[in-house]
């Protein structure tokens, strides 16, 4: 921050007064971060600081455009309901909670993120030999939610109503009206241009190492009050649990379909989904491999996600590939998100305390804003008053330590 | 399991086990989970593929350090492979990576059921026993097709109850009683197709020897839980084999006279 100007004289001492009286009490709880990592949970946790009034230095290993951030790769759902099939209870909730704010936080800044945020629902449908997969999914869902499902049977006029690009041998399927997606390019670009303008410190190609020391590229790290570590994969040198789970993408373009929303391919094997993109451009995802290889698409995950895309409706078939994207999640052994905290130069009088947001798996824009509000109010010091607390702030790992 | 079964122990190519519940490792919500459900099935025999991770990479390394720190003894697969050659191939990476012969030799032969291939299953087994392998074929529950593999040298049947993943339990219980009997001391486990724990109490008291399975326990709401009734299942299931079952009867005999009925008027 930069500090207000001394008073030049009595006359406007009045009004000066007053800005500065204000100014010193936003500096009285004003810090100067350091967030390392400008994925998604970095982009987001630096905008939010710097509205709260602090300063924020973001440091990227690679370009603020183009990193290896799974952000860039996500295809950017945010269906709590689909996701509680799949995992727990508490991933439904946080979702919820995070959608109030994505909604509250873009509206903040429409000329930034006009059109990015969008909640049309999400469709889940199966083909017809595959009808038993549907059916779990319904069950599993009323297994976790109960009176809380929303989710709703189409028959093959209705889904032609609410999609009519899709195929005709679709017979029926379900309608999760709550759900949303988010244009993943468009937030990640936005934001960027938002924090240059609240004015941070952007530090491109800056490989930050978080060991004893705080270093950046092998230098000291600039002073600063607090670091919040949003590397991802890139904790793993200091949290022995965390490991990157494959995820590829296809990115299509076709002029000939249209879709609205996110819809979901239930099959016996696979997990697989359509979300669209503007300019005709859709986006294909997403394999789970648990694997830490980032070398390109294999032949049999392109088989598997084009054939799903071709069976959604023949008309894909003279859709373009314009993109074949892989992609490491950051991932905890439950995989649920987490936040750590310790210190680094930690027997030095310089210690100074780090805050690890990791974990997010397949959840990053369903999950980032719940994440990125508890590391905010951990770092106002009201953290445990916060509604997720309980289920992110947890004990930090050692190197040492088994599960 | 009470006194009376403290020394039914499980024998595989000559290992002993006492568990006789092989669990596999893939499709739980999260690796935590995988880990709470081998505990809580009691499992000493876990499966896992490393097909499709890139193992020259170095990928699924983290999630393999885990299944290890369960203390398991590791069963490799060759989950997906659709040759001989492939498979071939498949197994001895597995052997290289996680150090052991032990091998579920698993042959696709239709992609839609994962239905085995027979043929390719017979010739890949031989091969691979050759080669040193323990092999534990994972198959169809055809009398033939059971005594080739025994024939080639596998020590082990795993023969399907039905096909991965479809829950449908003993399909064809003419065809298990058959190689039941017919091939009394070959160690069967019953491989695949189990959705719950009552079907897989139905094969132990059938008489098989063990039970493997994974989509049941992986794709349950709450795993750890499904692994411990498999588990007890499992375990009574044993017990009422060993304990030896009753034959079903066409009529209703009542265990004591009924007090003031003549004894004629019983039958009626």
């Amino acid at each position: 921050m930069t500090e207000a100007l001394p008073p030049r004289g009595d006359n406007i001492a009045p009004s000066l007064n007053k800005t500065s009286a204000s100014t010193a009490h936003s500096k009285r709880n004003s810090q100067n971060i350091a967030v390392v990592g400008a994925g998604l949970l970095g982009r987001l946790l630096s905008w939010r600081l710097l509205s709260a009034g602090h300063s924020v230095t973001l440091y990227e290993r690679d370009s603020f455009e183009n990193s290896r951030a799974a952000a860039f790769t996500a295809a950017g759902m945010i269906s709590p309901m689909s996701e509680v099939v799949v995992a727990d209870r508490s991933i439904y909730e946080m979702g919820l909670h995070s959608m109030r704010l994505w909604q509250e936080w873009l509206h903040q800044y429409p000329q930034h993120f006009s059109g990015a945020y969008q909640q049309q629902g999400s469709l889940v449908v199966a083909h017809p030999q595959d009808e038993s997969e549907l059916a779990q999914f319904y069950q599993d869902l009323n297994y976790h939610l109960g009176t809380d499902n929303d989710a709703r049977w189409l028959d093959q006029s209705e889904l032609k109503q609410l999609e009519p690009d899709l195929s005709n041998t679709l017979q029926r399927g379900l309608f999760l009206p709550r759900e949303a997606h988010i244009d993943n390019r468009h937030f990640l670009n936005s934001s960027l241009t938002l924090l240059q303008q609240l004015g941070a410190n952007l530090q491109a190609n800056a490989n930050v190492s978080l060991n004893d020391q705080a270093l950046c590229n092998e230098q000291a790290l600039s002073p600063c009050d607090l670091i919040v570590d949003c590397r991802g994969i890139g904790l793993k040198p200091n949290n022995p649990h965390i490991r990157g789970v494959r995820g590829e993408v296809l990115r299509v373009e076709s002029t000939e379909i249209q879709l609205a929303r996110p819809v979901r391919l239930m099959h016996p094997r696979y997990k697989l989904y359509v979300v669209p993109r503007p300019n005709h451009q859709f986006i294909l995802g997403a394999t789970e491999i648990e694997s830490e290889d980032r070398s390109p698409v294999s032949i049999q995950s392109s088989l598997e996600l084009s054939s799903a895309l071709y069976t959604l409706s023949p008309a894909f078939a003279e859709a373009r590939i314009i993109e074949m994207d892989v992609n490491l999640r950051p991932s905890l052994p439950d995989n649920l998100p987490a936040i750590f905290q310790r210190k680094v130069n930690a027997n030095q009088a310089s210690a100074i305390d780090v805050i690890e947001l990791n974990g997010l798996f397949r959840h990053g824009y369903l999950l980032a804003p719940t994440m990125v509000e508890q590391a905010l109010a951990l770092i106002e010091q009201n953290g445990s008053i916060q509604p997720f607390s309980d289920q992110l702030l947890k004990k930090c790992p050692t190197q040492n330590s088994s599960l | 399991m009470t006194l009376a079964n403290n020394n039914d122990s499980l024998t595989l190519y000559d290992e002993t086990f006492t568990s006789r519940f092989l669990l596999g490792t893939a499709l739980y919500p999260s690796p935590q989970a995988m880990l709470d459900s081998i505990a809580a099935s009691r499992s000493e025999i876990v499966t896992l593929g490393l097909r499709r991770q890139s193992p020259e990479e170095n990928g699924g390394a983290a999630v393999w350090q885990l299944i290890k720190s369960s203390g398991c003894k590791l069963l490799p697969n060759t989950a997906g492979c659709k040759s001989v050659k492939e498979a071939i191939t498949t197994a001895e990476m597995s052997r290289e990576l996680f150090e052991t012969d032990w091998l579920k030799l698993e042959v696709i032969g239709d992609d839609y059921n994962l239905q085995p291939d027979p043929f390719a299953l017979l010739e890949a087994a031989g091969e691979l026993i050759k080669r040193g392998f323990k092999v534990l074929p994972y198959c169809t529950d055809d009398l033939v097709l059971c005594q080739r593999l025994v024939d080639v040298g596998c020590k082990v049947l795993m023969p399907w109850g039905s096909p991965i993943g479809t829950g449908q339990g003993l399909l064809n219980r003419y065809n298990l009683r058959t190689i039941r009997e017919r091939l009394p001391n070959i160690p069967m486990i019953i491989d695949a197709g189990l959705g719950a724990p009552s079907q897989a109490m139905e094969a132990m008291e059938m008489g098989f020897d063990g039970v493997l399975l994974n989509t049941a326990v992986a794709k349950a709401q709450k795993p750890a839980l499904m692994a411990k009734s498999f588990a007890d299942a499992i375990d009574a299931g044993r017990m009422a084999h060993s304990a030896g079952l009753m034959l079903k009867r066409q009529t209703a005999s009542a265990s004591t006279p009924t007090i003031g009925q003549p004894f004629w008027h019983q039958n009626r």
